[in-house]
């Protein structure tokens, strides 16, 4: 069943909607009473000219029915208005609870092949882009058909030969539409590209300002940034040229003048010729002009129909992505945290090629194993499918024999947790940020994790301690960050944690501090750690070289370097980077 | 009206504030005309329902010939609006282009990316529409009722009077909306932010948030966000409510009163009946165009708002330049009892001076917020000083010019910038006349040559936005390829490499080794070795100089140094899986 996913999307609130449209049918024929009044007046008034007595009584009752009107009006107006907002609210919130609750449902990996622009586009900018149209369309266009169908019944009620005269502006508008229209998709096509490049070369322009000043670029950038700007100029000539004409002749056909010019003539002519009575003049000119009404606002609606229904397919496709699989019924608690990797492979897509080929591997419960090799060997894929980022494409990852397919989340996480370069830090308390994993964690608790963490001084320095809020209160460096989230990960306290060492080095300024708290943190856990430089981790239980996705060498450091391979060649260039032997006795010489 | 015909002449040259001019007159002309026909509309009934063919047929021939006048002038104002809105586009964006190149570097963050790219964009198409789409109803939905009421004021004073107070309280009722709708508008923009905000933090830490088990947690700090979202624009609802309903209710009133004033006048004998529906008719149309104008003005306070953003951006101070650039003598920098302040109450530098002699090392240390960055940014002008002064070989950078002083100087901070275009090209950008064997030379020395050896299509290999088919490690070394092809004679560095792995480590240390060669450098320095070989080292506390010397005397000093030194030498000596070495100093 092809549904529109726009309809689709406003379902939850559509009795509402209708309810709103039904209203302002109400309030749009409301609006008409005191115009059909003015009219009514005239047959009444009009009679005095031949000396024929007036009913100054009826005069009355039609004024009050025009208050009458104007209080109906009022009341369906707001109605209306007010259905289709709540109706809009509740939509809004009901779409970006859907899509929150989604997100945290789909694999982990789904959010590293995106960035977070596309993911705020859709929760937020997406669902706002149904606003306007539930909130505002909806009513405008319902108003914008109403009118001119009720007025247009009524002068062919009237008079039919000088209704069809009302309807030559409209039909001229139109024309004027279509030919600024016609063949107008490539030059808008044109003018979207331009705009895009334009984006794109101020973003440059700007994000390289630096490069382009100090390598003397100043020039030759500005000049791509004035050609691009010409370019777009251009473009827009060109489009403009194009629709001139038409625009041109839509509003000449459209503004009140001209029809108000055809009416008088044609009914003042048709007067003569006795088509019409003097009376019949004056609803068409009261009226009449309403006709040419709708062509703009339907103008606008269609555009923002169809930018509403971009929107809510993009809505729905976020909402029908794939979910991590749960286990029906979740697996025993694991006994041990002994990890094995079975013949591992892993690609990000299914067509793309593998990163990961065959990877067998034990993790002996509190050993550590370290991964070495060059940026895009597969190191940060490996230790991403433990916390279970994605899942392997072939082959099994197991805790104690439990394949980490057959445990809930909850029961994973508190088996793994992590600490990457990026912190992860919310902008929430310290203190919650760092019982993140165990919200009623005592205050002791947080701050003996603190403390473990060398991050307890900093926070205490902090005129809101613990309660100061990360990225509000007081700027934290990024090795207090890490510090933070190092407390946090001491305190979740797993058996098993998976770590990347260049975590200690983003940041020179507190480089020893982070340090002291990582070698705090793995103390008696089984370790999965990134090693960037070697020589932090020449103690480890075994080290895994990984080169294009495969294991290539796989002991201890002195076995590596003993078998002169890629492992000897990666140390002696860590070496060169490292000369740290001899700096103890620079001090005392 | 006036609001945004005024800042718009303030952005064009003279011609074009001419043919803005023309345009505004030829159609306030359109309004005027229109309103007078709409006027016609009160004797050509009189006379058709009197029957007085002659007198019918002359206001006919009356309105005819205004409605010719009219739709002349429209088309005239129209064709000149749309050539000045092609023009517009072209000058907002020529002379947002031709000033920000001449801003402060400092001027330029993270913010400003987004910021000019809209207003390249978006704002300039909006400015554009002013004349192009906006204008015309605009003027016409005040000038012609206006001409209406100076007419029916002639024709039945107590009418026009009714009309003219209503339109003070439409107008003071629309003012009243935009006052309340602006105020919830405030609160609703911030929830609208803050929500936005927590949706991206939750995208973001999805991670660390699923690991600690609590996406429960997550889920609240955006739940409410999401709810004080709807609290906002429920509170926005029932205050625009309120102002909905007042303005329509103003607009609706104010017909039903002029009937009712027609009705009572007429019955009095004191209006003639005919006249009285005449007037009515005109009385529709007057309130027609009210309803336009409060239609309208969402559009133009759009337009407004980017006109506003882009002159506000224009009235920005570029860099002074010198009229006759000064010569240098020699590579030497020389920092003269600086003072630098960003927002001009806080010092982030004080009293710093300094002096690098040609072809010497100084290397700058000291904590995070101490100033190092703000001492770099000062010397390659990204803003220029509080007091004091910067020279470059005895001359003030501010005399030397912003090219001049680009020339002599290469910079290599941590965030790089690769532009959209080929490894070559991102190369080349800093000397285009430069040869192959140049190139080459410059490759191998910052150990470029491996990562085109490496691509599929070596040097011609396209770089993605912002070079993102490169690890950090990589465009660290194009970017040092470019400096040594620039081969200025000043370099400053900033050594805070993010994490690389060993080999890109060794490679890029190698590669700003050789930069600096033979060159008057400043670098931010983290590494022991650059330390150890500087000819001089200035330790930053607080934005002053603290300490200064080599680094025997510095250690021999026993001040901040030998903690800096003494910290870099442990983390450089860590080792993860060793005991803890002891408790925290405080």
């Amino acid at each position: 069943m092809a549904r529109s996913p726009l309809l689709q999307t406003l379902r939850p609130v559509r009795g509402r909607l209708v309810g709103s449209l039904l209203l302002m049918v109400v309030s749009t024929v409301a609006g008409l009473v005191p115009l059909v009044g003015i009219v009514e007046l005239a047959r009444i008034l009009l009679p005095a000219l031949t000396g024929s007595p007036v009913d100054g009584g009826r005069a009355w009752v039609v004024v009050w029915v025009s208050v009458g009107a104007l209080l109906v009006r009022l009341a369906t107006v707001l109605g209306s208005s007010w259905l289709s907002h709540v109706a809009d609210l509740d939509l809004s919130i009901h779409l970006r609870r859907l899509l929150v609750a989604r997100l945290g449902r789909v694999p982990l990996a789904w959010f590293t092949e995106r960035n977070s622009g596309t993911v705020k586009k859709a929760v937020q900018d997406d669902v706002a882009a149904l606003h306007h149209l539930v909130a505002h369309s909806v009513m405008e266009l319902t108003a914008a058909i109403t009118l001119p169908s009720v007025v247009a019944v009524y002068l062919f009620v009237v008079s039919p030969p000088l209704a069809l005269v009302t309807l030559v502006p409209l039909a001229l508008g139109l024309a004027g539409f279509r030919i600024s229209m016609r063949g107008a998709g490539a030059l808008y096509r044109d003018y979207d590209a331009g705009l895009a490049e334009l984006a794109a070369a101020t973003v440059e322009n700007t994000g390289g300002i630096a490069e382009i000043k100090t390598f003397g670029a100043t020039g030759q950038a500005h000049r791509r940034l004035a050609e691009v700007a010409t370019r777009f100029g251009g473009f827009n000539r060109a489009w403009m040229r194009h629709s001139a004409l038409g625009m041109l002749l839509m509003e000449l056909a459209l503004t009140p003048a001209l029809t108000l010019v055809l009416v008088l003539g044609a009914g003042v002519w048709m007067l003569r010729s006795g088509w019409v009575t003097g009376l019949d003049l004056v609803p068409f000119l009261v009226l009449g002009l309403a006709m040419t009404a709708p062509v703009t606002v339907a103008g606008y609606a269609a555009r923002e129909l169809r930018e509403a229904t971009e929107a809510a397919r993009r809505i729905q496709r976020l909402l029908a992505e794939p979910e991590l699989p749960q286990p029906a019924s979740p697996a025993p608690v694991p006994a041990s945290s002994r990890v094995e990797l079975h013949d591992v492979s892993f690609a990000y897509s299914p067509g793309a090629p593998p990163v990961l080929h065959g990877i067998d591997l034990v993790l002996e419960p509190g050993t550590v194993t370290a991964l070495v090799g060059h940026s895009g060997s597969g190191k940060s894929t490996l230790t991403k499918l433990l916390p279970r980022f994605a899942d392997p494409t072939a082959g099994r990852i197991t805790i104690a024999g439990t394949d980490l397919r057959e445990m809930t989340s909850a029961q994973l996480y508190e088996q793994v947790s992590f600490v990457f370069q990026d912190t992860g830090l919310l902008r929430t308390s310290i203190r919650d940020n760092i019982r993140l994993a165990h919200p009623e964690a005592p205050d002791s608790e947080v701050r003996r994790a603190a403390e473990g963490a060398q991050i307890a001084g900093r926070i205490d320095e902090l005129p809101r301690g613990y309660d100061s809020v990360v990225g509000e209160d007081g700027q934290l460096s990024g090795g207090e960050r890490q510090r933070v989230a190092i407390a946090r990960a001491l305190l979740s306290d797993t058996p098993i944690l998976v770590l990347d060492e260049a975590t200690a080095a983003a940041d020179p300024e507190s480089e020893a501090l982070v340090q002291r708290a990582l070698s705090r943190l793995v103390a008696g856990r089984t370790l999965l750690v990134i090693a960037h430089r070697l020589s932090t981790v020449t103690a480890a239980d075994q080290i895994v070289v990984l080169d294009e996705g495969r294991v290539a060498e796989l002991g201890t450091h002195e076995e590596l370097r003993a078998r002169g391979g890629r492992y000897a060649r990666l140390w002696a260039a860590d070496q060169r980077a490292h000369p740290a032997d001899g700096w103890a006795e620079e001090e005392s010489a | 009206m006036i609001t945004i015909v005024r800042p718009l002449a303030d952005l064009v040259d003279r011609d074009h504030r001419r043919q803005l001019t023309r345009v505004v007159a030829m159609f306030v002309t359109t309004g005027v005309l229109q309103g007078l026909a709409f006027a016609c509309v009160v004797p050509v009934l009189d006379a058709a329902l009197r029957q007085d063919w002659p007198a019918a047929t002359t206001w006919l021939l009356v309105l005819a010939g205004l409605f010719v006048a009219h739709h002349i002038a429209l088309t005239v104002g129209n064709l000149d609006g749309y050539d000045l809105a092609c023009d517009l586009l072209d000058i907002t964006l020529a002379r947002l282009g031709d000033h920000t190149v001449r801003l402060p570097l400092g001027w330029y963050d993270q913010d400003r990316t987004g910021q000019l790219s809209r207003m390249a964009s978006k704002g300039a198409t909006d400015i554009a529409s002013v004349p192009g789409h906006l204008l015309r109803p605009l003027i016409s939905a005040v000038v012609s009722p206006v001409t209406v009421v100076v007419v029916m004021a002639f024709l039945e004073w107590r009418l026009a009077l009714a009309l003219l107070v209503g339109v003070v309280a439409v107008l003071a009722t629309t003012r009243l909306l935009a006052v309340i709708v602006g105020r919830g508008e405030g609160a609703y923009d911030a929830a609208m932010a803050q929500g936005s905000a927590r949706v991206v933090e939750f995208a973001l830490n999805q991670p660390a948030l699923r690991v600690f088990g609590r996406t429960v947690h997550g889920n609240e700090l955006v739940e409410t966000a999401l709810r004080e979202q709807k609290r906002a624009s429920r509170r926005l609802l029932v205050t625009g409510f309120g102002g909905l309903g007042i303005q329509l209710l103003s607009i609706q009133a104010l017909l039903t009163l002029v009937i009712a004033l027609a009705v009572h006048l007429s019955l009095g004998g004191t209006l003639a009946p005919a006249t009285a529906i005449g007037l009515l008719v005109l009385t529709v149309r007057f309130v027609e165009s009210l309803i336009d104008y409060g239609e309208l003005s969402s559009a133009l306070r759009i337009a407004e708002g980017s006109l506003r953003r882009v002159l506000d951006v224009l009235a920005l101070e570029p860099l002074p330049e010198p009229a006759t650039p000064a010569e240098p003598a020699d590579s030497g920098i020389e920092l003269r009892e600086v003072a630098f302040s960003y927002d001009g109450s806080t010092r982030v530098l004080d009293e710093v001076s300094l002096v690098a002699p040609p072809r010497s090392l100084t290397a700058v240390v000291g904590p995070s917020g101490s100033g190092k960055s703000t001492l770099l940014r000062l010397v390659a002008r990204f803003h220029d000083v509080t007091a004091g002064s910067v020279m470059l070989g005895g001359v003030d950078v501010r005399d030397l010019g912003t090219e001049a002083l680009m020339r002599r100087v290469s910079i290599v901070f941590q965030d790089v910038y690769l532009f959209e275009g080929t490894l070559r090209d991102n190369v080349l950008m800093s000397r285009p006349g430069a040869t192959e064997d140049d190139l080459a030379e410059a490759a191998r020395l910052a150990r470029a040559d491996d990562i085109v050896e490496r691509l599929p299509h070596g040097w011609q290999t396209r770089i993605g936005e912002a070079g993102s088919t490169l690890s950090g490690g990589e465009k660290q070394r194009v970017s040092i390829a470019r400096a040594l092809l620039k081969d200025a004679p000043v370099v400053l560095l900033d050594e805070a490499t993010a994490a690389l792995d060993a080999e890109n480590e060794a490679a890029v240390q190698e590669a700003l080794t050789a930069l600096s060669a033979d060159r008057t450098v400043i670098v931010i320095a983290h590494r022991l070795q650059t330390v150890v070989a500087a000819d001089q080292i200035v330790v930053l506390d607080g934005g002053r100089i603290v300490e200064r010397g080599s680094h025997s005397e510095l250690l021999a000093h026993g001040g901040r140094y030998l903690d800096f030194w003494r910290e870099r030498t442990q983390a450089e000596g860590w080792r993860l899986l060793e005991a803890p070495q002891g408790p925290q100093s405080p």
